[in-house]
């Protein structure tokens, strides 16, 4: 057993170096000046960030078509393929004759009630890039004016490829006013989401169905497991520390929010199709969540909690003349989820982000030579095991953390005040976990 | 700056995917859970108990029988020795009444043989007695064949009677 997984990690790094360096030269070799053509900070953020069609692997061009939904400038809303808004470019290297393939952003254009619509993927020069916005052609008065900034921008920036005008787009060398479209597409984030959220339901109902069929009896692998992380959150950080009573009205809350960052965790550090996006390294889904945790937290909250932030237990000259207390306890209310939120986002995008790096360093050396490229294949590689085996980690302790935290506020601002002990313990449990 | 500024359709996705979820969990899913896996606990932990009162109570129900052997095994040692007892009791007692049979019958053996003994001895008292007033008789009639004779013995009697 022991020998034939040393033969298995043997095969597997010799193939994740050979894979990688052919790859890896390949795209070097496009560029005779030795320099790397690979522009990594474009790569990572593309990576961290949200499209519009999923990507498969091994290929540079096919993506998963999403649905687009946008509101245009008049009111109107459309639905359409995000296929629309890109195609394939075959271009053909003049010295080697090899065929490349390249997916550039087109001009989506629609008619609707003799009006002509184009949607497109605002481009570099776009403030919305990436996004999907609206575009008119130009009007008599704008030519000028565009004309204007651009060669005002030209002389300030002499070396500057492309000018970004601020309300207008260069789109294939044409001019367009851009208006970014109100967007709720089903983007990969979104999809992702909805994909976890359905995970999260299967799993949770699994359990329920299983409960129904069989009745006490303990279930027992994956079942068991999900039983024993409910047990785990519910007895252990719920119950422990709002009590049976609070626990059962809560405990709805907190137990989905740990289930559902758990499988958004997760399924981000999965590479290929269901997994991928990264959610949690998203700052809109922790917003949400820090926002859901703010209002369950302040909404019906007790006499005693709104006195200790109105008048607390303090000497007089720090809440009287001058209400500092006051003015730091209502700053902690939005502190406190605001800390939630950038927590859970910055961590999980953070290891997305050492991960990529990891990667792309194999593209930053491969230009130097085949010793450089081999070497930091091998090294790069098991760093970027090791980081996704410490990402699995830091998923868990991330939905744990926040669950725990969006409880302990919870029970500081749910307690009537004869628990007083109970507040600090819980406090100080809180300031230990920021560290 | 992209990343740090969040997207208005992914928050809106977001809250409505998160509150359906929510709902949808709260509703049907977590406190069927919870329920379940507290009643679970209660009947483990109740479980433990029954199994602790049988234990207890199978305890009891061994000692209690081990006190029955014990005290069943007394009564048959108690008996036994009863047994035993009136046993030598009933041979002694045999023995007792054998020998006062015995000694009854070699008193009443005694008695009889005593009391014809006394027969025999009477008999023969009265058998001397007759013979001596036969021999008496005879002396007599020979001496006393004077008048002389018969009336000094006659005043020699008187005289031994006076003196007496």
């Amino acid at each position: 057993m022991r020998k034939n997984f040393k033969i298995f990690f043997t095969l597997l790094l010799a193939f994740l170096v050979a894979v990688p360096s052919a790859w890896a030269t390949e795209s070097a070799s496009d560029n005779q000046d030795g320099e790397s053509n690979v522009d990594i900070k474009e790569i990572i953020f593309h990576h961290l960030g949200d499209g519009y069609g999923w990507e498969v692997p091994f290929s540079h061009v096919y993506r998963i078509p999403l649905p687009v939904i946008v509101k245009a400038e008049d009111g109107k809303w459309f639905c359409f393929s995000s296929a629309n808004l890109t195609e394939v470019e075959v271009i053909k290297d003049e010295k080697t004759g090899k065929e490349k393939k390249e997916l550039i952003p087109v001009i989506y254009k629609t008619r609707r009630d003799g009006k002509e619509y184009m949607f497109a993927l605002g481009p570099h020069s776009s403030n919305h890039k990436g996004k999907v916005v609206e575009l008119f052609p130009l009007q008599a008065g704008e030519v000028a004016k565009v004309a204007d900034i651009e060669k005002q921008y030209k002389t300030e920036h002499p070396d500057a490829h492309e000018a970004t005008l601020d309300g207008f787009v260069n789109f294939g060398g044409n001019y367009y006013r851009e208006y970014r479209t109100f967007d709720i597409s089903i983007t990969k984030n979104v999809l992702a989401l909805l994909l976890a959220s359905l995970l999260v339901t299967l799993m949770v109902f699994s359990v329920v169905r299983y409960y129904n069929k069989k009745g006490l009896k303990a279930p027992r692998k994956g079942m068991g497991f999900m039983e024993m992380l409910i047990d785990f959150v519910y007895t252990g950080v719920i119950k422990a520390s709002l009590g049976a009573k609070k626990a059962k009205k809560f405990g709805p809350y907190l137990l989905t929010c740990f289930f559902f960052i758990l499988t958004m965790n997760l399924l981000g550090l999965i590479v290929i199709f269901p997994g991928g996006a990264n959610l949690t390294g998203n700052i809109a889904v922790t917003l949400v969540l820090a926002l859901l945790t703010f209002i369950v937290t302040n909404i019906r909250a007790s006499k005693h909690y709104w006195k200790e932030i109105l008048w607390p237990d303090v000497p007089m000259f720090l809440k009287f003349p001058l209400p500092i207390m006051q003015f730091i306890e209502v700053f902690g209310i939005f502190t406190k989820p605001a800390a939630l939120c950038v927590r859970l986002f910055a961590n999980m995008m953070g290891g997305h982000m050492i991960v990529i790096t990891l990667v792309c360093l194999i593209f930053i050396f491969a230009p130097i030579g085949y010793a450089a490229l081999g070497g930091s294949v091998v090294i790069s590689i098991l760093f970027t095991i090791f980081m996704l085996l410490l990402d699995v980690l830091v998923s868990f302790i991330q939905a744990y953390v926040f669950t725990m935290l969006s409880t302990m506020f919870i029970a500081m601002s749910h307690e009537s005040g004869h628990d007083h002990v109970e507040d600090e313990s819980a406090e100080q449990m809180a300031e230990i976990v920021d560290i | 700056m992209e990343l740090f500024t969040p997207d208005s359709g992914l928050v809106i996705w977001m809250f409505v995917a998160f509150v359906i979820l929510f709902i949808v969990l709260w509703k049907w899913g977590w406190p069927v859970i919870i329920k379940m896996m507290e009643s679970r606990a209660d009947t483990i932990d109740k479980g433990v108990e029954d199994a602790k009162e049988a234990r207890r109570q199978l305890d009891n129900a061994r000692a209690e029988a081990e006190k029955f052997m014990a005290e069943a095994r007394k009564q048959q040692a108690e008996i036994l020795s009863d047994a035993q007892k009136m046993k030598t009791q009933i041979i002694d007692e045999a023995k007792v009444e054998a020998s006062k049979e015995a000694q009854k019958v070699m008193d009443a053996a005694k008695v009889s043989i005593q009391q014809s003994q006394k027969e025999a001895e009477l008999q023969l008292k009265n058998e001397v007695s007759k013979f001596a007033l036969d021999i008496a008789e005879k002396v007599m009639r020979k001496e006393m064949k004077s008048d002389k004779a018969q009336s000094e013995l006659v005043n020699k009697l008187l005289d031994e009677y006076e003196n007496n």
